[in-house]
């Protein structure tokens, strides 16, 4: 298990074993570089704890044990955690601040907790095996690894990605693997789950009351998130938000920050110019990864790979390349501007949102919709009535997804490629009527917006955006992200303002775009959102495209996967290869498809257990005694 | 034939070609006729009727009006060859 999860922890290994338990930990280095070792244990035979990710609050929780009679012997966070939890109970995760997934042993009731982060910012599968055993890990590699769980395909798993872009906790896109929610528990005693429980969820519907001042929250985020013994740097992409932190993560850091972007050879997707202006006013030491064709080509199957599911965009390969210098470059820690869009609504779905609610009142409101997705239906400056009524017709104004439902309906596209008795299976399981079924009781009695952003939390920001295209394809490279606006109070503080505050007509994250203006130049805390895309056509296609793209999508390999129909993904690739797919929903079709024939010969296929070749030997640094009657050695 | 109808036969030729090549491909059990709705079919949705507004704008030079973005004008292949043979008459 710790060689195929080696990329998350390339410092080191830790192994627990003990009677009828094990535990074992890669280790990435942040915190206590010399006595941070993990299994950490209370004391021998006594409660242990294995835990990936970070609260940044632990220095001040130390203190308050350190006043009650309980210290610590290492100065990491993971044990701070270890003796809350021994002395509180889950009553502590309400005090942690961070971002983090971890397994508790309490040897005596032969009891296992696994907690999972309130974001989900970390992620954390598991498994129970016929006999009633559990194995976890924070990639479902790390199960399959164990030997008591095999990859198999979960197509309602899979029809999630080609509906809401990912597999949504606890499915994933393979049978019998489970994702903890995101902030929930799940309680395994004695060969059974007994307990999975939230204890913490997003709530909306404050108002009226003030707002907690934004930028001093900010500041104390960014400032809880420099705390590292390693250097911590920035991603900038030249927005506002990871300008914004990089500006009060310059103001923390009592040295030359460090800043990463991603850059495009395309000007459609290249955002250099604004990044160089931001890391040159601010004094940065910046670095630049520039972003070809043929780059995203080379790394899709890495990204797939470290995604584990089928995903629909190429987004997620810029960002392991750039995971990757930034590795090279000695920096394992960066902040980043994750969650803005969804707190302060900066999205144009909510604007879409705000102007089809309009529309049920005045329908002249439809006409600014023109404005929206400008990088969606083709070239045309003038979408005219047929993308007018796309909008119109997504589905009915009481559907509590009202605010999703075109992203869902232009998802749906790559639907139109299963093979016929794939879809007639899918038929009955309705993705969508899930999540429905799951949605919290006061979900009805929030604002439209508010709706809109509760469902972006948990279909988009955790099993998408900081999974498969934050967490997998940094920890890839074994560097951590780090996000401000996902500090649990700035989320309770976003619920706070008043909606004028995020939107106000069409401009977006209004109150952010304030605090902006004292830090940054005006043109950037001023400018429109441009959203962060790939190409998604062009790097399969061009020439020097890799032989394994053909290959994939053979008529052979489509039917040995059984999911895509051979005859429909051969007119597409057609398409692509005289390059008139040009839509959005046919890069998303290719990218759907490929990406799938990718994931099954990785995971499933006859030959998934040579890929990929990892013949590193792990390096023992720790044994913990699990319980009392356990033999010690290494 | 006359030259007009020889127009309208390539005119349609070209149409039945891009609906083939941009959305039929995923319909390949469907064999379309010159009358059959192409909404009510499933062939198009309101977002490949965009695709296919841009694309007789620029094929055939003509430039169209909100207005006369209907099912219609633009609901049926046999539709489309009509309204594009009006449009250049006009």
């Amino acid at each position: 298990m710790a060689r195929v999860l080696r990329h998350r922890g390339p410092d080191g290994f830790g192994l627990g074993l003990g009677q009828g338990a094990g535990f074992v930990s890669t280790r990435l280095a942040i915190f206590d570089i010399p006595g941070g070792w993990q299994p950490i244990q209370t004391s021998p035979g006594g409660s242990l704890i294995v835990y990936n990710g970070e609260v940044y609050n632990h220095p001040e929780l130390r203190a308050e044990l350190r006043d009650d009679g309980i210290d610590c012997r290492t100065l990491t966070d993971t044990e701070v955690v270890l003796r809350l939890l021994d002395r509180d109970g889950l009553g502590a995760l309400e005090r942690l601040n961070g971002q983090f997934a971890f397994a508790w042993w309490q040897p005596a009731a032969r009891r296992l907790t696994l907690v999972r982060d309130r974001f989900g910012v970390r992620p954390l599968h598991y498994a129970l095996a016929a006999d009633g055993t559990i194995v976890f890990a924070s990639e479902a590699k790390g199960l399959f690894a164990s030997g008591e769980v095999a990859a198999e395909p979960d197509l309602l798993g899979i029809d999630e990605v080609f509906t809401l872009w990912a597999p949504r906790a606890p499915r994933t896109a393979f049978r019998g693997v489970h994702q903890l929610r995101p902030g929930s528990v799940l309680i395994w005693e004695q060969g059974r789950i007994v307990a999975e429980r939230t204890w913490w969820r997003p709530e909306y519907g404050a108002r009226h009351e003030t707002a907690a001042e934004l930028a001093q929250l900010m500041q104390d985020s960014v400032r809880l998130r420099m705390r590292a013994d390693v250097p911590v740097g920035t991603y900038l992409s030249g927005g506002l938000d990871s300008s914004l932190i990089t500006a009060l993560a310059c103001e923390a850091s009592g040295h030359q920050l460090r800043t990463f972007s991603v850059a495009f050879r395309d000007p459609q997707y290249d955002e250099r110019g604004h990044q160089e202006r931001v890391a040159a006013a601010l004094c940065t030491d910046h670095h630049v990864v520039e972003i070809g064709p043929g780059d995203i080509a080379q790394a899709f199957r890495d990204v797939v790979w470290h995604a584990e599911t089928p995903i629909i965009r190429t987004a997620p390969v810029p960002m392991y390349l750039l995971a990757r210098a930034t590795r090279e470059h000695g920096i394992t820690v960066v902040a980043t501007g994750e969650g803005a869009d969804e707190l302060y609504w900066g999205y144009d779905l909510f604007k879409e949102v705000a102007l089809r609610q309009a529309a049920l009142e005045d329908p002249s409101a439809l006409e600014r919709l023109d404005e929206l997705y400008p990088y969606f239906a083709g070239s045309s400056a003038r979408r005219g009535p047929g993308w007018r009524r796309f909008f119109l017709e997504a589905g009915p104004a009481d559907d509590p997804l009202f605010s999703h439902q075109t992203r869902i309906a232009a998802t749906a596209a790559v639907k139109a490629f299963y093979r016929t008795e794939v879809a007639a299976q899918l038929l009955t399981d309705d993705p969508l009527d899930r999540l429905r079924a799951e949605l919290p009781e006061a979900f009805g009695s929030w604002s439209a917006l508010e709706r809109a952003a509760y469902l972006e939390l948990r279909t988009l920001l955790e099993p998408c955006l900081l999974a498969a295209q934050a967490d997998r394809v940094a920890m890839a490279h074994g560097v951590e992200g780090r996000y401000p606006f996902l500090d649990h109070r700035v989320f309770e503080q976003s619920v706070r303002v008043p909606a004028s505050g995020k939107l106000d007509g069409l401009r977006e994250k209004v109150v952010l775009r304030e605090l902006a203006a004292r830090v940054l130049p005006a043109d950037i805390a001023t400018r429109t959102k441009q959203p962060y895309r790939a190409p998604e056509v062009a790097p399969f296609y061009e020439d020097g495209a890799p032989e394994w793209v053909e290959e994939r999508l053979s008529a052979t390999a489509l039917q040995a996967t059984g999911i895509f129909d051979e005859q429909r993904v051969a007119g597409l690739v057609r398409r692509c290869r005289a390059g008139r797919a040009t839509s959005v929903r046919e890069g998303m079709a290719l990218v759907g498809v490929l990406s799938t024939q990718v994931w099954h010969e990785q995971f499933c296929g006859p030959s998934s257990d040579t890929y990929p070749v990892e013949t590193g030997i792990p390096e023992i640094r720790l044994d913990a005694e699990v319980d009392q009657a356990t033999r010690r050695g290494r | 034939m006359k030259h007009s109808q020889r127009i309208g036969v390539a005119v349609r030729d070209e149409i039945r070609a891009f609906i083939q090549d941009t959305f039929l491909y995923m319909r390949p059990d469907l064999e379309l006729q010159d009358d059959d709705n192409l909404m009510g079919l499933g062939v198009i949705d309101s977002l490949g009727f965009v695709e296919l507004v841009e694309e007789v704008q620029s094929r055939y030079a003509i430039a169209i009006d909100d207005i006369e973005i209907t099912e219609e004008n633009l609901g049926s292949v046999s539709a489309i060859v009509r309204f594009i043979g009006a449009k250049r008459r006009s």
